[in-house]
């Protein structure tokens, strides 16, 4: 017996559902449907595990030993409503990253890898994000930030506390 | 043949056998650490414990030429020619950097952990470790987390085998336990809300090979060098898994699966593993009585021997229910004193108590329904007694109950020797079916309403107090030692029976079983010693005929 | 070699271009003629023989030859085959796939759907970090053009090939480059690295045939079905004649420079280019006028090349020579002279514990240790006889001696062996002045606090 659904929206189970005749195995949904889940709801809750897991005729250790795997959803709470990675690799520590990922945490007042109180900005360390071209450089949402200097962290900033971001 | 070159020695191997360098050079006398390898689960070649260095003798010439880096003995084939070398300096270091390795983070717990004293990251670091630490110091003893109601975890000292992982994924089928995180921070856990509750969980604890999973019924309960091992065969139901008591002063403290291709492979269920706990329940019988006037009267054993008799022989026909948890000498002998009693006794086989279905998983291990561990050998026994009905089966419980409410029986002598303190095998309502008889034996661990009738209550003996020959639903009979006395005062079934039989001295199992292998073709194959995991009675059987 | 500053883009073609992502302007250069012409005249193990033919060595970071290992394959295999494209880039420096993607998204389309059906693989899976989303709308968007042009979906232009492809977002693990890595990742589980043999020409996604290249690798092969097996081995370097082992290095290269030069970017040019060459003829040279300390060949795994050592070619057995991992991704990286070597070092420990999957004991625990003990010298309390510790951990930790299951132990090791190798007295001094009293000690001493840094 199915479990009621209480956290997959129609629409999610629905777009996971029309993945699946693009592999031979329903384990292979797995990545797609966290991405799915977390797009929508900036985490992917416990239980939204068990209702994958479900879906997936998987158990729900199988399916959050994947999601942990990669240290990049969240799962207590919805990450900020813009989440911010900060490279500190090679090519970006030495062009200063590291001074921008601290500069930005101060001034928003948290340490990396904490949300807002206001839950509007999340900043993160990143590894090598493939734009060393313009380094130091900083990736919110689907916006790449080149060049990034103290001063337009905190362009970034006013942006996000704007709401603009 | 094949031929293999384990350290300069040679050995030859099966020609079709399909063998890893570990079990190659295992037949050389050469053990190969290793932490994640079992035969009984994937291999993943992760732990690296087991890197040697492997080559190859070219038939010809003689020549020699070996793999230029080492290689995880778990997941190398070995065929003829293969050259492993294990007593060099390569992998001598690389063992120690290895269990250096493991043991940077490892909690100092060793003085509170259970493992110790069958621990292989102790043994290793013993045989194959540094000297001296050389890591930053960084002492703390281990987090521990329960992962089920049997099971609990203690979570830093865990060297990520991912045995117990594989087990649940491969064997069980049930997928509960599970790695979380990344590197150096991974740790085992289960998913909030779905515990590690499958009826062969505790398996995972004999595959960690350290101490971070524990049992939860032996945690803290005794050190395993005070220990002796015994080999039994588990007397829960009629799969008859291999098994060892590991006890000490005559108290069980826990079994564990021994390993059998024929049986059980590698594995036993929990309801096995834990089904000991009966033995030391202090309301067992312990003593024999005989009905008197005033009630229920101690009677010495060396009484027993004669008044027993007496009775059953006033008493006039005999029924007799030779339980499935008897061993074929046992119940071979009680047929034979029943019989010397009244020649025409009624033999049957004793109630056999069934649950729910066959359940398999899918490593391939399975539980029996039919939950006592010699049906098989008694019926087999009771046929050479001629106790074969019209239909040309062996009677069971059932008939024997219609036969006791018949005016021809008049006496009944119920072996039982079940596992249940409350005495549930037998409820009321059956019980009364014997209350017409002038003598009704009862012989059993604990009272139930059937001993609350019985003129005679006898103790009996408990699956690790008896040596002796089960034969499973398979047809596989496996001989055992025993492994601990029975309470003070319990003469055992065997040791009554053979007094019965007017024989001389201690009781001795392997010669009754030696005189039945000789007096029969359903028992020839249990002539002489019997290898450790058993022997198929269906082999000497056809052979016979 | 100034020829490689007047090396015409070939990679690079549609870079600066108006609009040279579209389906028009890749055929408006010559674009899917080739696969036309492949479709109609040639069986796969003719296409297979051609890109073997091109000495064409993948660009992923291993330098396999291409079309040998398509050659694994099993012959007459019943199917499914699968064509899995690295886009995972994640090796710190590189960016040279993002920049094809995002630019020429149908160059590497078409070199997968030849590679495809050089491999008789019926579905291919584009496995696609998430950091790429730019990468990921432009490849999505190629990727519908080419269906509604008819170069995708069921029988291919009436050849009777069909193929599929799929974008598969990744979640920001290093690891999911590795081949067996990606392959764990694709199937939905974590991605440890699988065991080989087999290898996932014989055993690779969901149990079937699978080959893995990378974006760069697709797209050198839509240029040598362009413009000929010939013209590909007309570049780079040769093979030694006196070494029948030695495969060349033929073909353009992407060559990724970033770190302490005047111009960032990604530049093509043959196989061979000296990093000399690259910083002074593309880079604008060492940036603020400075010296270079040290530069990274081709991406953080492949160690460190010194200031002395700047004339070592790029190619595939160049920065081998200079005791560095490899050509790897090519992937080029200058640290200029006001650099402590303790700061880098630290910076490539740190990524690597990170990145580790955790599955095998010498990386997980050596990645740890590795960084813990450059934590505890950057904190001012480090030993010389750390260094020691350091250098056994980088000599034993990796699939060359064997010890681990994949290459990113090597990758983790090759930077601990070459700093300490090439810059011992720096690291020696640092921990002098920064540890006077204790610099000496050879007792193991106390851990610091647990970081939260990895």
């Amino acid at each position: 017996m199915i479990a009621q659904r209480k956290i997959l929206t129609d629409e999610m189970v629905a777009q996971i559902e029309a993945l699946a005749p693009r592999y031979p195995t329903k384990q292979a949904l797995t990545l797609p449907a966290l991405h799915i889940v977390h797009d929508e709801l900036r985490h992917v809750p416990l239980d939204a595990v068990v209702e994958i897991a479900q879906l997936l005729e998987l158990a729900p250790a199988e399916v959050q030993d994947t999601l942990t795997f990669y240290q990049f959803f969240h799962q207590d709470e919805p990450h900020g409503k813009v989440r911010a990675f900060v490279c500190r690799s090679i090519s970006c520590a030495l062009r200063g990253g590291e001074q921008v990922l601290d500069h930005l945490c101060s001034r928003a007042g948290i340490k990396p890898g904490e949300t807002t109180p206001d839950g509007s900005l999340t900043v993160e360390p990143a590894e090598c994000l493939g734009a060393c071209d313009f380094a130091p450089c900083m990736l919110a949402g689907n916006d790449l930030h080149k060049d990034l200097t103290p001063e337009k962290a905190d362009q970034f900033l006013d942006t996000v506390r704007g709401g603009a971001a | 043949m094949p031929t293999v070159i384990v350290d300069g020695q040679e050995i030859e191997i099966g020609a079709d056998e399909r063998l890893n360098c570990i079990e190659a050079a295992r037949r050389a006398g050469v053990e190969i650490p290793h932490y994640c390898w079992h035969p009984g689960l994937s291999v993943v070649a992760s732990c690296r414990m087991c890197l040697i260095q492997a080559g190859s003798r070219n038939a010809e010439t003689g020549a020699v030429s070996m793999i230029p880096k080492l290689v995880p003995g778990c997941q190398t084939p070995v065929k003829d020619g293969t050259v492993i070398v294990t007593d060099s300096e390569l992998v001598r270091d690389s063992r120690a950097r290895v269990e250096e390795a493991l043991l940077i983070d490892h909690p100092i717990d060793c003085p509170i952990c259970d493992k110790a004293g069958e621990c292989l990251l102790q043994d290793y670091h013993f045989e194959h470790g540094q000297g001296e630490r050389r890591a930053d110091i960084h002492a703390f003893t281990s987090r521990r987390r329960d992962v089920g109601p049997t099971v609990t975890l203690f979570v830093d000292r865990c060297i990520m085998c991912t045995r117990c992982v594989r087990f649940t994924r491969e064997v069980s089928g049930t997928a509960e336990l599970m790695v979380s995180a990344r590197g150096a921070k991974e740790e085992i856990d289960t998913f909030p809300g779905f515990p590690l509750e499958n009826k062969l969980a505790g398996n995972v604890v004999d595959l960690c090979p350290v101490g971070a999973l524990g049992d939860k019924d032996f945690l803290y309960q005794q050190r395993v060098w005070f220990l002796k091992k015994t080999a039994n065969v588990c007397g829960g139901c009629s799969a008859g898994c291999s098994i060892v008591t590991e006890h000490n002063q005559d108290t069980v403290y826990r079994l564990k699966p021994r390993e059998n291709p024929h049986v059980n492979k590698w594995w036993i269920c929990d309801e096995g593993r834990y089904g000991w706990h009966h033995l030391h329940d202090q309301s067992r019988l312990v003593e024999a009585t005989r009905r008197g006037s005033d009630g229920f009267e101690a009677v010495e054993w060396a009484g027993v021997v004669s008044q027993l008799r007496d009775d059953l022989t006033a008493a006039g026909r005999l029924a007799v229910a030779v339980s499935p948890q008897l061993t074929v000498e046992e119940a071979w002998m009680l047929c034979a004193v029943a019989r010397s009693i009244d020649p025409e006794a009624f033999l049957a086989v004793g109630y056999v108590p069934m649950t729910g279905d066959d359940e398999s998983f899918p490593g391939g291990f399975t539980i029996r329904a039919e939950k006592a561990p010699n049906r098989v050998g008694v019926e087999t026994v009771l046929a050479l007694f001629g106790a074969v009905g019209e239909d040309g089966n062996v009677p069971g419980w059932q008939e024997l109950l219609q036969r006791v409410q018949t005016d021809t029986i008049k006496a009944a002598w119920v072996t039982a020797g079940y596992p249940t303190p409350d005495g549930s095998w037998c409820d009321d309502q059956t019980a009364a079916a014997f209350d017409g008889l002038d003598c009704l034996v009862v012989q059993d661990l604990f009272d139930s309403p059937l001993s609350a009738r019985a003129h005679w209550r006898l103790p009996a003996a408990g699956f690790a107090e008896r040596a002796g020959t089960w034969v499973n639903c398979g047809q596989h009979a496996q001989s055992f030692e025993q492994a601990i006395r029975p309470p003070a005062g319990v003469w055992p079934e065997g040791r009554l029976f053979w007094n019965m039989l007017g024989r001389q001295g201690l009781y001795d199992p392997t010669g009754v079983r030696q005189q039945i292998a000789e007096n029969s073709a359903a028992f020839a194959a249990l002539t002489g010693d019997l290898p450790a995991t058993g022997v198929d009675l269906r082999l000497q059987q056809l052979a016979a005929t | 070699m100034s020829e490689s500053q007047s090396f015409e883009p070939v990679l690079l073609e549609a870079v600066g271009v108006e609009n040279g992502h579209s389906f028009e302007s890749y055929r408006g250069r010559g674009g899917y003629a080739p696969l036309e012409k492949l479709l109609a005249e040639k069986q796969p193990p003719e296409v297979v023989e051609m890109v073997k033919s091109s000495g064409l060595r993948g660009r992923g970071g291993a330098g396999f030859m291409t079309g040998l290992k398509w050659t694994f394959l099993p012959k007459d295999h019943p199917g499914p085959i699968y064509l899995c494209v690295n886009a995972d880039e994640s090796e710190p420096g590189t960016f040279n796939n993002r920049i094809l993607m995002e630019d020429d998204p149908h160059q590497i389309l078409e070199g997968t759907i030849i590679s495809a059906y050089a491999t008789r693989a019926s579905t291919a899976y584009i496995y696609l970090r998430y950091e790429y989303p730019q990468s990921w709308n432009a490849l999505q968007a190629a990727i519908d053009e080419a269906y509604a042009a008819g170069y995708l979906g069921q029988n291919i232009k009436g050849s009777g090939f069909s193929l599929d492809i799929y974008l598969h977002r990744g979640a920001a693990a290093y690891i999911c480059g590795e081949e067996t890595g990606l392959i764990e990742s694709l199937e939905g589980k974590r991605a440890w690295p699988r065991i080989k043999p087999p290898f996932p020409a014989i055993e690779g996604a969901f149990r079937k045939p699978t080959v893995v290249n990378n974006i760069e690798t697709m797209a050198c092969v839509a240029q040598i079905a362009r413009r000929g097996v010939d013209w590909f081995r007309s570049i780079g370097v040769p093979a030694d004649p006196n070494n029948p082992r030695d495969p060349g290095s033929y073909g353009p290269k992407l060559y990724c420079l970033s770190g302490h030069v005047e111009k960032p970017g990604c530049y093509e040019a043959p196989l061979g280019i000296t990093a000399r060459e690259l910083i002074d003829q593309f880079g604008g040279g060492v940036w603020k006028g400075r010296r270079a300390k040290a530069v990274i060949p081709g991406g953080i795994s492949m160690g460190l090349l010194s200031e002395a050592e700047l004339d070592t070619p790029l190619d595939f057995a160049g920065p081998g020579k200079a005791g560095c991992l490899g050509l790897g991704t090519a992937a080029v990286v200058v640290i200029d002279e006001t650099v402590s070597i303790v700061d880098f070092l630290h910076n490539s420990c740190r990524f690597f514990a990170h990145e580790s999957c955790g599955q095998c004991t010498p990386c997980r625990e050596g990645t740890s240790w590795s960084l813990r003990m450059l934590e505890r010298i950057r904190a001012g309390k480090g030993r010389l006889k750390d260094l020691d510790l350091l250098a056994e951990i980088g000599n034993t930790m990796g699939m060359m001696p064997g010890s681990t299951i994949c290459g990113l132990a090597d990758g983790a090791a090759w930077p601990i062996k070459n700093a300490i190798a090439k810059f011992r007295d720096e690291f020696e001094e640092y921990i002098k002045q920064s540890n006077p009293t204790g610099y000496m000690e050879t007792d193991p001493v106390p851990a610091l606090p647990i970081l939260s840094a990895h």
